[in-house]
């Protein structure tokens, strides 16, 4: 095992940073053709009902403007996949689960092994598609929502795994 | 995990030491069904509406009801027997199991670790025959509440230091803990306190306002408003006093007692190591009187439990209510810790070795306390905005109540020291904590 780090302040842009010494676990890079093809499914779904919608009030301007707007939006999506996909990260260390998430709003959480209650995995379809599971850490907390999305299911069964035996050697409430 | 609610074989027959509840039990269930029977069906048997409005009794219509009600009576009777003869309760082990086999057996066992509190409830009918209510509370979902309807009062509290006694992991003989009393508060305080809160005040204002408005202008229209206005009053102000009448507080080996009500009195519980966190709220206008609110999370109650049992003391001198926080969760003393302003300088946040503790608002102050053996997970987030300005909040999650504990607009490197800090110390203190079930074992 590593000797503890010498104490030293983190810089403003490491505040949310992983836990001195350490580095963050990523997810797989399919999560980012997660991303971008959820996108383009709202896209392709709203797109044209919107369309519609605006053709009977503001006529072919509207229609326009609204292309350009649902275009502009997938593109913004596009490209933010990318920084998500980086935005996420996990680390498992000896007593919690460190989780963090957030292109523009940033979170960490820290969740102790003891305080889980159930872990759960799931998989949409998209999901399954790209062979990528969400695992979920259920607390007596609502607020707490910690959850890793993006992992192989492989990966994904073997942290559940791993999360619930550890969970089983805490007490609960 | 094992389920809190496990449906286990039916046990032979006849169970050793079953109990029932008090006879007076079916009788009274007899009666409920019989009244609803009348006002529903009954009375309109037996009294037309003649065309000028009176209401007459013709005879023929009193031997239909007499026809009617008796064969109502004799079932109604026959249901309230019966429940109370099917309904059967004993202590096998660590369990309370409770049979409620109307027409077959349906067994309830609930394993005494999970309990939560226990309330001895006396209703207004109760009270006049010498009837209590028992009510568990149990962690997990709305629907893990025992009640037990009615039992003897002598019955009543034995059974609650038996349940309390055992959930310890004590012999269940062992008498009733002795409870020190800490304080009770004066009908005159409380009807104070309520009254003078801003909400109140605005609203009475309001409300003799457009009254005045509609003797002047002779408007009727006013009513609208003033009435809904009358009836929030009555459920913000009378509500309260008559369920919080005659409260006082008592600490005891088993937990924290509460007593308190009017017409229904409700003797309460709480197990020590249930309550997660505590809340202590100053309202502007208690402030110069030097009065507080104590406002609990006790985990796995939810809905109207939760509302009716997160109040610890409806109001209390402010050092009263500390002195609580510090009977709630031993050797902290809440303003000891030392707090640190948020940039904003409206709230202030700081971490002791057992709780972590955050006072926001400057008109109505909150303080918010969480022991870190209890905290759930700690989080720390930043909005878009607050990202632009270099701050962050530190949250420590609780399961859902009154109670949120947040250290809002830290500047963000000291935030994540913060978190990291009250991590570091909640292992700690969950390494050292004592168990809270089995409390005394």
């Amino acid at each position: 095992m590593m000797p503890p780090e010498p104490y030293r302040q983190r810089s403003r842009e490491e505040a949310f940073g992983p836990p001195l010494g350490t580095q963050w676990w990523g997810l797989s890079p399919r999560y980012r053709w997660h991303r971008r093809i959820s996108a383009l499914a709202v896209a392709v779904l709203v797109g044209p009902v919107g369309a519609l919608v605006v053709s009977r009030s503001a006529g072919g301007v509207g229609v326009l403007l609204w292309s350009v707007v649902v275009l502009l939006g997938l593109a913004v999506a596009w490209v933010a996949a990318e920084q998500e996909y980086r935005a996420w990260g996990f680390l498992e260390r000896a007593d919690d689960l460190v989780i963090t998430s957030g292109v523009f709003g940033r979170r960490i959480v820290v969740v102790p092994y003891g305080r889980m209650q159930f872990v759960d995995v799931t998989s949409g379809p998209l999901e399954q598609v790209l062979g990528l599971a969400t695992v979920r850490l259920h607390t007596a907390a609502a607020t707490t929502d910690a959850r890793v999305p993006g992992l192989p299911t492989a990966v994904a069964d073997q942290l559940r795994d791993r999360l619930a035996r550890r969970g089983d050697e805490g007490q609960g409430l | 995990m094992t389920p809190y609610l496990a449906m286990p074989p039916r046990p032979a027959w006849p169970t050793a030491g079953a109990r029932r509840l008090h006879w007076a039990t079916a009788p009274l269930r007899a009666l409920n069904i019989f009244v609803v029977y009348l006002v529903l069906l009954g009375l309109w048997l037996l009294v037309v509406p003649a065309q000028d409005g009176t209401l007459t009794i013709p005879i023929v219509r009193v031997i239909l009801f007499i026809a009617v009600s008796v064969p109502v009576a004799v079932v109604a009777a026959g249901v309230g027997v019966w429940h109370w003869w099917a309904l059967r309760y004993w202590i096998e082990g660590d369990d309370l199991v409770v049979d409620a086999g109307i027409v077959r057996s349906r067994i309830r066992r609930i394993p005494l670790s999970r309990m939560q509190g226990v309330d001895v409830v006396r209703p207004l009918v109760g009270r006049a025959l010498g009837l209590s209510e028992v009510h568990l509370e149990l962690a997990g979902g709305s629907s893990a509440q025992i009640t037990l309807r009615y039992l003897g009062e002598h019955e009543a509290r034995a059974l609650r230091a038996e349940l309390l006694a055992l959930a310890a992991g004590l012999p269940p003989h062992t008498p009733e803990a002795p409870e020190r009393p800490i304080g009770r508060v004066s009908l005159g305080v409380l009807f104070a306190s309520l009254m003078l809160r801003v909400p109140v005040l605005a609203a009475i204002a309001a409300f003799f306002g457009l009254v005045a408005f509609g003797i002047v202008f002779k408007e009727l229209a006013v009513l609208a408003v003033a009435v809904p206005l009358l009836l929030g009053l009555l459920r913000g102000v009378i509500a309260p006093l008559v369920l919080y009448t005659e409260f006082s507080v008592a600490v005891a080996p088993d937990g924290i007692r509460l007593r308190y009500g009017l017409f229904e009195t409700r003797s309460q519980t709480v197990p020590p190591g249930r309550i997660q966190a505590v809340r202590v709220v100053e309202p502007l206008m208690w402030r110069s009187f030097g009065w507080a609110r104590v406002e609990v999370t006790v985990a796995g109650y939810s809905g109207d439990r939760q509302a009716l049992s997160s109040t610890l003391v409806p109001v209390a001198p402010t050092f009263a209510a500390f002195d609580l926080v510090s009977e709630v969760f031993p050797g902290v003393s809440v303003q000891k810790v030392a707090l640190t302003d948020s940039l904003s300088g409206r709230a202030a946040a700081g971490v002791s070795r057992d709780v972590f503790v955050t006072r926001r608002g400057l008109a109505c102050r909150t303080w918010d306390v969480v022991a870190l053996a209890r905290a759930q997970s700690v989080r720390m987030t930043a909005s878009p905005w607050q990202r632009l300005t270099g701050r962050a909040t530190v949250h420590v999650d609780v399961p859902p109540g009154p109670v949120h504990v947040a250290a809002v607009d830290r500047g963000v490197v000291e935030a994540r020291e913060l978190t990291d800090d009250a991590v570091t110390r909640a292992a700690l203190a969950r390494t050292g904590a004592a168990r809270t079930e089995r409390w005394a074992r």
